[in-house]
């Protein structure tokens, strides 16, 4: 595996936000020991980060402890050096010493959001979820657009069973990033969950709409629904058959349903085999196939 | 040909001439340069990207969606997991 393959491969884990400290961890020491530190330059520092919270990930503190050392090295009063240091204290000390150390920062500097997000995932994981949510509730009434804040009070919600106020959280990511699907599936799912059901299927039918509107020259028929569209079209098809099952079920967001059901449910089931019916990359046939078909053969009521 | 157009202002200034235009054969050497050097950045330059966000989210995964790395939890089974095994307690 060449160097500059694995530089590649560190700067797309970078722009894609994805976590695989393994895969990160290799290549990172791949680097190193081709030196290709130098030839980074001032990208180095950023590289040098990302493997240092790779190896804690890993349990490699060793290699973490010499990447750290690095960074301190050339920036010594820096707040982003504060955090790794911190992250660092989180994997070995007891979770009161990581707190009191934080605490210390924001009592310096209290508006050190990296710093406060730390505080927050610290306390969850000790388990006071209570204080970690008004903390966190109190963060985002500070630093309204933190996309991330939102999803981690959706998701701390939802681990609590309290659906409705997962959805709310929800909501203001999707004012945040209109243009996401990812987040508009799954505040489609967190709505279904909640049992409000028309606000879901037309969330799942923006989905839809999001992934797979932009194929305007070719004709429906032709079009396979591939990724997150898959998952939109049985949130659909889920939705219809809830709708019509409880007829005179209230929706909490007064959603009124669609009148159309049976023929989105048509729509739903032919997109579906559409998609499990076309040969995959290598030609197979996609698997679950018999399941997929079985299930949307069934009648709506 | 940025060379050459500035050892030929030297060269007038040392002869005291410093105006005048630059004679032709250096004005043509510097407009090749230019369009070789057009046609050299944009054959090499690295593949175009859609612009659309639709095609952008094609690309992307959950996973990096919602990953949500400022709070991400560092005390995991990660130290046991992947771990030197002769490091550990034998």
């Amino acid at each position: 595996m060449s160097l500059q393959f694995a530089l590649e491969q560190l700067a797309t884990h970078r722009t894609k936000n994805t976590r695989a400290s393994q895969d990160v961890f290799r290549n990172g020491l791949l680097v190193l020991q081709k030196k290709g530190l130098k030839k980074l330059g001032d990208d180095g520092w950023t590289f040098l980060e990302q493997l240092t919270l790779a190896s804690i990930d890993v349990g490699r503190l060793d290699v973490a402890d010499q990447c750290l050392q690095l960074i301190a090295d050339k920036f010594p009063n820096s707040p982003r050096v504060d955090c790794l240091t911190g992250i660092r204290m989180e994997a070995t000390e007891p979770p009161e010493i990581a707190l009191k150390y934080y605490a210390d920062i924001l009592e310096a500097d209290s508006a050190n959001a990296a710093i406060w997000k730390r505080r927050i995932s610290v306390l969850k994981r000790i388990g006071k979820v209570e204080k970690a949510v008004n903390e966190l509730v109190q963060f985002l009434d500070t630093f309204y657009t933190d996309v991330e804040g939102w999803l981690e009070l959706a998701d701390i919600y939802a681990s609590c069973s309290q659906y409705d106020h997962s959805l709310q959280a929800l909501t203001h990511v999707l004012l945040l990033t209109p243009q996401n699907p990812f987040y508009m599936l799954q505040a489609a799912e967190t709505a279904y969950t909640a049992e409000d059901f028309p606000l879901a299927i037309k969330m799942f039918l923006t989905v839809v709409d999001m992934t797979d509107g932009d194929d305007s020259e070719q004709l429906l028929q032709e079009s396979t629904p591939l990724g997150l569209t898959v998952r939109a079209w049985f949130g659909v098809k889920l939705c219809a058959r809830r709708i019509v099952q409880n007829t005179n079920m209230k929706s909490a967001s007064n959603t009124s349903s669609p009148k159309k059901l049976e023929l989105l449910d048509e729509l739903a089931t032919e997109r579906l085999r559409v998609a499990y019916s076309s040969s995959g990359q290598k030609g197979e046939i996609a698997q679950g196939r018999q399941e997929v078909f079985a299930w949307v053969a069934t009648p709506l009521s | 040909a940025a060379y050459s157009t500035y050892e030929h202002l030297s060269l007038l200034k040392a002869l005291g001439k410093p105006e005048g235009s630059l004679p032709l054969d250096i004005v043509y050497e510097s407009v090749l340069a230019l369009i070789l050097g057009l046609f050299g950045a944009s054959l090499n330059s690295p593949p175009l990207n859609d612009i659309t966000w639709a095609s952008e989210m094609k690309k992307r995964t959950i996973d990096g969606m919602d990953s949500r790395l400022g709070f991400a939890q560092y005390k995991s089974r990660g130290k046991l997991l992947f771990a030197n095994p002769h490091q550990g307690k034998e």
